[in-house]
């Protein structure tokens, strides 16, 4: 006998069932169900039916009831591009272009190798900061103090990372070590750089450090940020990077040893993508997290995306704009969080071909 | 004329203050197929993990295919490459396909060409019977065919010694034969074999000595038909009533 279902009664019956089981369950569904509604509404209306989209309409802006998405169009390439010189800023433009393409880029297999990928960051990085930089190929030079909004963001999330990663390797590879004194010295360091707030660490070596460096290793307050910054990223990643190889079976390494490849071969071949994997998940919700981070440079003077969008939305004539402000860049930073995410659950799942 | 594959001179390891092989003596010749048993804490697989250093022994002397086991790295890696090792737990590396895993260790430790890597590589899978699994992984294979592929993986470094660690002990019972059967295959072309192992019914078919081992030193070694027949001591005839009794 063969019983016929008809699909909309599935779906209906289960939402008698999970949500109208009883009077109890009725009255929070119904109460829940006209909050959330009115909610949206609310934000629907405010965000599009009474707002004003249209350039430097700030009269109109103070009328309206909705949201001044003017402050936006009107200013918006203060928050993308800070300071950096209005002529120049198809530069800066171009430079987060490129930095998206390497990033898109490195999400296809093909460059899913030790070689591959580092050559491409490593190039994608140099245009961007020629681009950036200039003076060279007939660019005016701007220089590191000019630069900001969006682009300063990539620029430092990008210069963290690729500075970052392979120190991270380093410090699990020295924390790993037979020799205890290299082992425990390496975990004292990271230790109590990860016990430090970032913020001090980004004072130290924005503040302090031209004071201790000789003349020629100071280098633009830019840099020595994003160095300290790389040093307190690569203490955390290392620990994940450890953690992902102390999952690893002891057979592992022991039936890599047995076949007579050396340590290098080990670590490069059998170690490190099996601890990767596993260390996939952490690893993502770092990246996430020092991407956020970023915004704490403006303590020091720099105008990040953050600083920049308060910075447009901080004059007398646009300060009544400033939560639409806000909501622009939070959007900004959930565009590129989300993709993330997003792209580690992708990893995830291809990776776990392998393993099952 | 024989020529020795392993020496063992008084060797002794210990683990901190806990003596695990006492005095060790012990000499296999070339194309020469040991069984090592003996009941479980008695030492069998630490003694053979001396000899590719996987444990490090505090005195004595080790020596395989006329190297000196020593601290010298480079000692290490050429006894490593002569000497093959099979394990427990399969320890294929779950993220390459079967060939990768057999032809990684050929590319990078004998430098041989992708091609004739895989070349040979096939060659050995079909010996084990397995050559339509190259492309998988090998969480997608079975215990018995894992250990097949280990075993192939470690013939593909063209070892003169393959050292078998327990091999079919973490195997379904249904599976252990299909392992022995290419075990006893590679005993026949005159492979040097030692293997740690409880399948007495492989040591009396194909192992020209028994050595029997508990407490971490060796109690007896013999032929298989003398040692199953007629053991010596006493401990050995316990061991053997108890695996071959019921």
């Amino acid at each position: 006998m063969t019983v016929t279902v008809i699909p909309q009664d599935i779906f209906l019956g289960r939402i008698r069932r999970h949500y109208f089981s009883n009077w109890a369950n009725t009255t929070v569904s119904v109460a829940f169900t006209v909050v959330s509604v009115w909610i949206l509404w609310n934000l629907i209306e405010w965000a599009f039916f009474d707002a004003v989209f249209e350039p430097d309409q700030r009269q109109q802006c103070e009328a309206a009831t909705g949201a001044c998405w003017s402050v936006v169009t009107t200013r918006w390439r203060i928050v993308l591009f800070g300071l950096y010189p209005f002529e120049e800023q198809w530069r800066s433009a171009l430079a987060c272009l490129v930095m998206l393409v390497v990033a898109i880029l490195s999400c296809v297999p093909f460059f899913w190798n030790a070689k591959r990928l580092p050559v491409l960051w490593l190039a994608g990085f140099v245009t961007f900061y020629v681009l950036m930089r200039g003076g060279v190929f007939g660019l005016t030079p701007v220089f590191e103090q000019k630069w900001g909004g969006l682009s300063l963001t990539i620029f430092i999330f990008a210069a963290v990372s690729l500075l970052g990663m392979p120190l991270s390797i380093v410090f699990a590879l020295l924390r790993r070590s037979e020799l205890p004194w290299i082992s425990r010295t390496m975990a004292l360091v990271i230790d109590t750089i990860r016990s430090l707030p970032l913020l001090s660490i980004m004072f130290t070596f924005a503040i302090v450090m031209p004071f201790v460096l000789p003349g020629w290793a100071i280098g633009d307050k830019l840099y020595r940020v994003i160095v300290g910054y790389a040093l307190f990223f690569a203490c955390y990643q290392a620990e994940i990077i450890r953690g992902g190889m102390q999952a690893l079976p002891v057979g592992q390494e022991e039936a890599a040893k047995a076949l007579g490849m050396s340590y290098w071969h080990r670590i490069g071949y059998i170690i490190l993508p099996q601890a990767f994997r596993n260390a996939l998940p952490p690893t993502i919700n770092q990246f996430v997290i020092t991407f956020k981070e970023t915004s704490l440079v403006t303590i020091i003077g720099f105008f990040d995306v953050m600083a920049s969008g308060r910075a447009a939305s901080g004059t007398a004539e646009w300060s009544f704009a400033v939560i639409e402000m806000y909501v622009f860049v939070a959007l900004i930073f959930f565009v590129f969080v989300f993709s993330l995410s997003r792209y580690g659950a992708y990893l995830e799942h291809r990776l776990d071909v392998g393993s099952r | 004329m024989t020529v020795v594959a392993i020496s063992v001179n008084s060797m002794n390891k210990f683990y901190g203050g806990f003596h695990a092989l006492k005095d060790i003596n012990l000499e296999v010749a070339r194309g020469e197929k040991v069984v090592i048993c003996g009941p479980s804490g008695s030492g069998k697989s630490t003694l053979i993990r001396c000899f590719n250093r996987l444990e490090q022994h505090q005195s004595g002397s080790i020596e395989v295919m006329g190297t000196k086991l020593d601290d010298n790295v480079d000692h290490i890696d050429e006894i490593r490459r002569e000497a093959g090792m099979v394990f427990q737990n399969f320890n294929l590396f779950p993220h390459m396909t079967i060939l990768e895993n057999c032809t990684l260790a050929p590319i990078l430790v004998r430098k041989k060409s992708r091609q004739e890597a895989e070349k040979t590589a096939m060659q050995y899978l079909e010996r084990v019977k397995i050559p339509d699994q190259a492309a998988k992984y090998p969480g997608q294979l079975s215990g018995g065919q894992q250990q097949r592929v280990a075993i192939a993986r470690a013939l593909c470094m063209a070892p003169e010694i393959m050292l078998f660690d327990e091999p079919t002990s973490a195997l379904d019972p249904e599976m252990i034969s299909e392992v022995l059967d290419v075990m006893i295959g590679l005993a026949h072309e005159g492979m040097t074999m030692v293997c740690v192992t409880h399948e007495m019914g492989f040591a009396r078919q194909v192992a020209d000595r028994v050595i029997f081992m508990a407490e971490g030193s060796i109690v007896e070694e013999a032929p298989p038909a003398e040692f199953f027949d007629s053991p010596k001591n006493e401990r050995t005839r316990a061991f053997i009533g108890q695996v071959l009794g019921h």
